[in-house]
Order: C-alpha cells, then structure tokens, then sequence
C-alpha cells in the first residue's frame, strides 16, 4: 500500500515537504494507525501522537486523505491510495503528524467546562432525573480530538474568537445540564458577534465527527435557546 | 450599525430579511407569470399601489440590511488587521448607505 505523508522536523528542516512510503498489508492490519505504527518501524523519525488506539482518547486525529479522522478508527480496506496523511489542518505543526492543540484547548476552556453551581453542596451528590440525564446524549460523548474545529472554515479564520464546534458542543453539554446553574451567564457569554456566530452553518463539523455528533445541532440549539431569551 | 447590530441581533436580523425577500420575490414573480401588466404605465400604477410600494420599500430595507451584514460577516473573516478592517468597513458601510439612499431617492421621486 503506498502513502504519502506529511514530514516536518523544526530542528532539521526549513520547510515541510510530503515524503513516501510503500509497506505491503499484512493480515492484521486493520485500521490505519496499525500500518503507521508498521510504517514507524521502518522509519522511526516519524512522529505521530496516539495513546488508546480505540477511538477513546482522541490524541490520532490527522487529515486523512483530505478528511479529519482518527486513524485508529479508520479501515485501511477503504482508503483510495495513495493514502495522504497530514496534520489537522490549520493547527501549528509541531513535528511531522503531531500539532500544537494550545489554542484549541484555550477555546475549550472558555467555555467553562464544569457544572456552575454556587449553593451549598447536598449531603451526598447533585441528582439528575433519568430524562434529565437523557440531554445529555450525543454531546457528553465529545472526546475533543479536535477533528472537528480544525475542519472548520470558521474556526481556520479567527480561532482565536470563534470558540469553534468542539468548544460549543462542549457549552451546550453544560447549558442545558439540570444540575448547572450558569445557563444564562453562558448564554450571554456566547452572544458576541465571534464567539458562537461566526458559525455560517457549513456542518464540515458533522461531517467529519469520529464519534458520530453533531456540533452543528448544538450550535442551532444554542442559537434558539439565545432567541427565546431575547423575545 | 455595527455597534447594536451584533451576535444575536445580526443573525436574527439577517434571518427575517432573507424570509421576507424569499416572499417578496414570489410574490413580484407570481405577478409577472400570472397577471402582467400590459404597459410600462400599468406596471408604475401597479408598483406605486400602497400594499406593493410598502413592500418595495421595505424589501429595500431588508436587502441593504441583509448585505450589510453579510459583507462584514465576510470582512470579519478575512480582514485581519485592526487598521485594515477598520478602513474596508467604513467603506462598506458607506457603499451599502449609498445604495440604499439611491433606491429610497428613486422610490420616493416615482411618487411625485
């Protein structure tokens, strides 16, 4: 199978440059991180970020043939070749595949993540009605890989501003919590002109979500949750 | 403008006016497919008729709204730099003004 992946060492190389690689497939061989880290063997000046390999921790997010994904969970079987493998796109190249997610993060951390809630602590923990707990599906499970934002036009332009997908599905995880008590103070912190609207619905974010969400639903959430505390 | 016309307001703002022109322009197209108007003079009467000049009117409002939002939703993406910024809206703002003060000139002279 032959690849083609994105080679940059800060300390040796002046510019970037897209380097080959042929490996034959081997029986085992099923998702792509398990021929990089083949390919790493071969070539261990390779770097790359990955720690579960299961799709949980989301440290392997790379541009995968043009696309965002994480490359434990991606079928080798289905990639046209040669296989591109760059960085996420937009995001500081720290070495070969691996990026610099400081800003990403910042956004992140912007948005509170946490439940607010200032009155006394109960005896024992803050309940959640089951229906309550239902809201949280198809948000909670975010593992901020990353490949969402830095598929994002939006996020690409200003992500110093904009909090980008991944910060936002994170902010409608907590608006909407029953056990939070910052809703509005969220809210308002959204309605800015960049924060939240810089999104122009263009839903790359869904497009590419390794785990299945939809930011841009959570977007549209907040949006209307902002318009009915306006009206 | 810019100063009220942020986050919520902005998007709100260019949500209706794109509804109201999508209805508008049905309606002028729905006009001229079903009920033409046979001269130049019908159309004048037609046009300067108070339901259709109202929303002439404010169709105009609406479009020059919309675009001046739209137009620095596209500065703000792309113009960086705070000087740079600052110099391309002022001379949007003045373009989209002048277009609608156009538009309301020749809506208002066609009534005298």
């Amino acid at each position: 199978m032959k690849f083609s992946i994105f080679r940059f060492d800060p300390d040796k190389d002046r510019k970037p440059y897209m380097q080959d690689y042929e490996i034959e497939l081997e029986s085992t061989d099923r998702m792509l991180l398990d021929v990089i880290l083949r390919i790493k063997m071969q070539d261990d000046s390779l770097s790359i970020r990955k720690s579960c390999r299961e799709g949980i921790c989301g440290s392997d997010a790379i541009n995968i043939n043009g696309r965002n994904g994480l490359a434990c969970v991606t079928s080798v079987s289905n990639l046209k070749e040669p296989v591109v493998l760059r960085p996420l796109p937009s995001f500081p190249v720290i070495r070969d595949l691996v990026v610099d997610m400081t800003q990403f993060f910042k956004q992140y951390h912007s948005i509170r993540p946490y439940v607010v809630d200032d009155e006394p602590m109960p005896e024992k923990e803050r309940l959640q009605s089951p229906e309550d707990r239902e809201k949280l599906d198809g948000l909670y499970e975010c593992i901020l890989c990353a490949c969402c934002s830095s598929q994002c036009p939006s996020y690409w332009w200003n992500p110093d501003k904009f909090v980008g997908p991944a910060g936002l599905i994170q902010a409608y995880r907590f608006i909407i919590d029953s056990r939070d008590r910052a809703t509005k103070e969220r809210l308002d912190d959204l309605n800015d002109v960049y924060r939240l609207f810089r999104c122009r619905t263009i839903m790359n974010c869904t497009e590419v979500c390794p785990k299945g969400l939809v930011p841009s639903r959570a977007i549209e959430m907040i949006r209307l949750m902002l318009v009915k505390d306006s009206l | 403008m810019s100063a009220t016309l942020t986050g919520l307001r902005a998007w709100l703002v260019q949500r209706v006016s794109a509804v109201f022109m999508l209805l508008f322009i049905v309606f002028l197209l729905a006009h001229f497919l079903f009920d033409r108007p046979r001269s130049y003079f019908a159309w004048r009467d037609w046009m300067l008729g108070p339901w259709v000049s109202i929303a002439a009117m404010i169709f105009f409002a609406a479009l020059i709204v919309h675009a001046w939002v739209g137009l620095r939703d596209v500065v703000l993406d792309y113009v960086h730099p705070v000087a740079a910024r600052v110099f391309v809206l002022a001379l949007l703002g003045l373009g989209v003004t002048a277009v609608g003060v156009w538009v309301f000139r020749i809506l208002l002279l066609q009534r005298a």
